[in-house]
């Protein structure tokens, strides 16, 4: 073979350097699917591997890939939803059975577990489903903890890691719930447990003892068009979101008990860097205050007495924290500061 | 700030602004085109029965025929199909039936009884068309308008006026502030005046959460709502999903973001009215949850 080789005009310390670049490259490869898979899973991405039966219902061998450029064909305009967060792929298996109807299993596999938490955090409703030996508290917020799927009516909406789920029965019957469930867990079972997004723990659960955040309604979104789907603000883009922009939002109702229940929205940016968000701070002013005078410090809270009560903002860093909604303008402040002092604490204007 | 087109915020919800906002930031000057329109009331009917659909989504034919048949005579005052149907269309007529394909879809049996209804009244097989298309829209000479009554996550309500969307060839641009535009749809040249009958769907509606049905937020209501006037039937579709979503939530929970074409189809293009004052609903049968 040697003798071969050397025919062709390779020696041995050409056949060792060609070793040594091989074993250099597959050094490099494997390193970087140890690092990009700790990261964020996305060397899975594509390989779960879901059961071929359930119950009575069969999956084909392979799955529909959605992507960006496809996602409308599949669901016209509800794609929105999805390229608004950071959409990589969509999986979708259509489970059938000879006379029970069908469950479809909808796999969105995102850029990061943060995306996908967004996806779930839109609606808390329904019940919430144990799928894996979780820990009960990860953080000090522990509402999202132990809530990484919901049931409702044959339809499981989970969060695993990197991947947003939705499995639909068809018909619900206790058959296919059970089916919907097993496949819940087959999605979920050996994902990466990861946290709730670091803005969203920001978020005080109390202020003062007499504001509480309504955790079933706190959200997580890059995009104008899913906080219009929360809290309407404008048909424009006034806050200049994005997809390197993140956002956090929940009403905060007052405790006390009284027949009045008060409630201030209260909405945390994040901006990729001060400038960006100190632009805007600036549209968003111009576009929602257009007649009240503009000032934007970073010593204190801004406040205007709207039509709906008192809205305060403030820029923070690479923040912009805002309260609407508040019943009077003490309140609007303590929201704004009790949010601030939390960011601060957990070092969360640092930019990137 | 000069010349600055001002932009529509939740404030103009707040303030009732929404239309001298709207009408300069979207439509220019041609608000609100539409107010000086002759203030009959118009009519809407809503014709329910329990056993339409079960709890398992079984839907019982027999039933829909009877409430299409107490439908169309109550909207058109006539004693029976066949006359209602010829008061509407004529019996040379191309007719286009209009279903939604998404997101909570039209039932195939509504389209189906309405299409052997037509049939029944001596209507042709070979000139009762499918109309999703542009394209089939413009061999139609009448259009009979077959939604499913839905919330929808890009405008609010995504039921009459946005039936009509793939007529426009494109249909994203109507999302959003464009959506107030989605009126200008129905009077297109091939689409004006065409629309004979609104017939919604409402067997198995949906108020939210979209933009994906999500079986939490439908409900079996059982009924057709109809009319002849698209924004008052509109009108009425979002009075239901509006009062259900109170129900839902025991507090109020309204559209996200608001929908904002309704009021547009009717002071700007004219298509119909949007005030329940200028409705005159007409109910029969189950009136369990109405939500009227």
């Amino acid at each position: 073979m040697v003798d071969n080789i050397n025919k062709k005009g390779f020696d041995i310390s050409s056949i060792m350097k060609l070793s040594l670049k091989i074993t250099f490259v597959v050094l490099t490869i494997t390193m970087t699917m140890v690092i990009c898979g700790g990261a964020s899973g996305k060397m899975n991405a594509g390989k779960l591997d879901l059961p071929k039966t359930v119950g009575v219902w069969n999956r084909p061998d392979s799955p529909r890939l959605i992507n960006s450029k496809n996602i409308f064909k599949y669901m016209n305009g509800a794609g929105e939803l999805y390229l608004g967060y950071r959409f990589r792929h969509l999986e979708v298996f259509d489970y059938t059975s000879a006379d029970q109807g069908n469950i479809l299993v909808e796999l969105y596999f995102m850029e990061s577990s943060d995306d996908a938490f967004g996806l779930l955090s839109l609606d808390w409703g329904g019940e919430p489903v144990s799928l894996d030996s979780a820990p009960a508290a990860i953080s000090n917020q522990s509402f999202t903890a132990s809530t990484r799927a919901l049931y409702g009516g044959g339809l499981l909406r989970l969060w695993s890691d990197y991947i947003y789920a939705r499995i639909m029965a068809e018909r619900e019957t206790p058959a296919s719930k059970e089916a919907v469930l097993a496949l819940g867990q087959a999605i979920a079972a050996g994902a990466q447990y990861s946290p709730e997004p670091a803005l969203v723990k920001i978020l005080p659960l109390a202020i003062d003892a007499v504001w509480k955040l309504r955790v079933d309604r706190l959200s997580f979104f890059r995009s104008y068009l899913v906080l219009n789907s929360i809290y309407y603000l404008s048909h424009e883009n006034i806050l200049d979101l994005d997809l390197s922009a993140e956002a956090a939002s929940a009403p905060y109702q007052y405790i006390p008990g009284s027949g009045d229940p008060k409630r201030s929205q209260f909405l945390l940016l994040q901006y990729e860097n001060t400038e960006r968000g100190r632009q805007a701070l600036n549209h968003f002013h111009d576009a929602y205050l257009p007649e009240l005078k503009k000032e934007i410090t970073a010593d204190s809270p801004s406040l205007f007495k709207l039509e709906d009560g008192w809205m305060a903002y403030k820029l923070i860093g690479r923040h912009i924290a805002i309260a609407f909604e508040s019943p009077d303008p003490e309140s609007a402040r303590a929201i704004l500061q009790k949010n601030e002092s939390n960011l601060l604490k957990k070092g969360g204007d640092h930019e990137k | 700030m000069k010349n600055k087109i001002p932009v529509l915020t939740r404030r103009d919800f707040i303030r009732g602004t929404v239309g001298v906002t709207l009408g300069a930031s979207v439509f220019g000057l041609q608000w609100p085109r539409g107010e000086a329109r002759a203030a009959a009331p118009s009519l809407v009917t809503v014709v329910r029965d329990k056993s339409a659909m079960d709890a398992a989504k079984n839907i019982d034919i027999t039933v829909l025929e009877k409430m299409l048949v107490e439908t169309l005579t109550r909207v058109t005052g006539r004693k029976n199909t066949k006359d209602a149907w010829l008061s509407l269309v004529k019996p040379d007529d191309v007719i286009g039936l209009v279903p939604t394909p998404h997101l909570n879809p039209t039932h195939d049996e509504v389209v189906d009884v309405v299409k052997n209804s037509l049939m029944d009244a001596g209507i042709p097989e070979d000139r009762i068309r499918d109309a999703q298309s542009p394209r089939n829209a413009k061999k139609c000479d009448a259009l009979i308008a077959i939604p499913g009554l839905k919330a929808h996550w890009l405008t609010g309500i995504g039921t009459v006026l946005k039936n009509y969307i793939m007529y426009s060839g494109s249909p994203s641009s109507y999302h959003q502030s464009n959506s107030a535009k989605l009126g200008e749809i129905w009077n297109l040249p091939f689409v004006k005046g065409k629309t004979k009958l609104v017939l919604v769907d409402s067997l198995f509606p949906l108020c939210d959460k979209g933009p994906q049905p999500d079986p939490r937020y439908q409900w079996n209501y059982n009924g057709f709502i109809a009319g002849t006037d698209p924004v008052a039937v509109e009108t009425v579709c979002l009075k239901i999903i509006t009062e259900k979503r109170k129900v839902i939530r025991g507090e109020s929970w309204p559209l996200s973001p608001p929908p904002i074409c309704v009021e547009a189809a009717d002071k700007v293009y004219g298509l119909g009215t949007s005030r329940m004052d200028q409705i005159q609903i007409k109910h029969s049968g189950w009136d369990h949850d109405l939500l009227l």
